[in-house]
């Protein structure tokens, strides 16, 4: 790209496939994963952030536009299997940015989530649900 | 139309500060005060880039920017200030 | 012409949107009984609102003016990474303060650790 003087996007793409076809065939020899697997991963974990983001945005919206409001809010204690820092502040990151749920504090070995839920007997199950999901899609982005 | 439908947006905007403005001035806890001052940055955000359409104008993705690291240092400054007493603690024992 | 005027109409829409959703978040910020769910409904107005206003704005500037913004785009994802955040910590910081939750709270599993565990003088 630098080599050339006038930079065409049509020379990079050539190249950047190419390189990626040579990578592949070259995978038996590197022990690490094949870096477009991962990226796969990162796309499909930021798809169901979206999907999560959107859906329970709704019920909080359907909670603050009621009315009178009857909710029961509480805070819940959430076990994480996910060890090391960086895939528990992914977890928790996840879990604050779906509104509905707000990580409030997390033991100091990283063990334990306090999460706190909008509404207990209703969302309790799907915080758990979506902790499931993100669980796995994060381990399958850290983990080799 | 475009520019009527965006003055429309601009109106919702200008409620909610209004309403965070409220809790500003209202909030019973130190915390809601902070969590509100967050809020404001937030809108202002939106604010701006509703202008930079209007004005068609790029001068302001800086400011977009400028307005997002400010409001997040100051509420994390707030933040621990609130929970230890102080911003930077002096003589940390570990 | 009237395509450049109908993808207009669409970015007009989205901001609309966008800004519709920071108003029903602002009306939370008001209703709802405390402090915690009140973080609520201010972290879903900043991811929501912000990632529509923004978006629209980012479109406007690709397909009308034909310029790709990578500040913009940065903005996104700044806001993204810095609201929940920020949310975090003051919660964590009004708890630690001893807020009261609301009357109607149903279940604190925190108070406990918290008892145990007290990490301010």
């Amino acid at each position: 790209m630098f080599f050339l003087d006038n930079w065409s996007v049509l020379s990079f793409t050539s190249g950047y496939l190419i390189g990626l076809l040579i990578l592949f065939g070259l995978q038996r020899f590197i022990s690490s994963k094949y870096y477009l697997f991962t990226l796969l991963d990162v796309l499909k974990l930021f798809l169901i952030f979206i999907a999560e983001l959107f859906a329970s945005s709704i019920v909080v919206i359907g909670k603050i536009l009621q009315p009178r409001i009857t909710i029961k809010p509480g805070i819940l204690a959430l076990n994480t299997s996910l060890e090391g820092e960086v895939e528990v502040t992914l977890l928790a990151l996840l879990i604050t940015l779906t509104p509905g749920s707000v990580v409030i504090e997390i033991s100091p070995d990283n063990k334990v989530l306090y999460v706190h839920a909008m509404d207990i007997p209703e969302l309790s199950d799907g915080v758990r649900q979506s902790q499931i999901r993100f669980e796995k899609a994060i381990k399958r982005v850290t983990r080799p | 139309m475009i520019q009527w439908i965006l003055f429309f947006s601009l109106s919702f905007l200008t409620f909610s500060i209004l309403a965070t403005i409220y809790r500003l001035v209202k909030g019973p806890t130190a915390s809601e005060r902070v969590m509100a001052l967050d809020a404001l940055g937030i809108y202002l955000i939106s604010g701006v880039a509703i202008f930079s359409i209007l004005l068609k104008s790029r001068a302001f993705f800086e400011i977009i920017l400028l307005i997002g690291i400010l409001s997040f240092v100051g509420t994390i400054a707030l933040a621990r200030f609130l929970e230890r007493g102080a911003v930077f603690e002096r003589n940390q024992s570990d | 012409m009237s395509e450049i005027n109908l993808i207009e109409l669409g970015i007009a829409i989205m901001v609309l949107v966008g800004t519709i959703f920071g108003f029903i978040s602002s009306i939370g910020f008001i209703r709802l009984p405390d402090i915690y769910n009140r973080a609520h409904a201010l972290s879903k107005s900043s991811t929501l609102s912000v990632l529509f206003v923004l978006l629209g704005t980012f479109l406007f500037f690709v397909m009308v003016e034909g310029y790709f913004s990578i500040k913009l785009f940065l903005g996104i994802f700044f806001v993204f990474l810095t609201a929940p955040v920020s949310t975090h910590v003051i919660c964590r910081s009004a708890y630690r303060c001893h807020v009261e939750l609301a009357p109607e709270s149903v279940q604190d599993d925190l108070k406990a650790f918290i008892d145990e565990y007290t990490c301010h003088p």
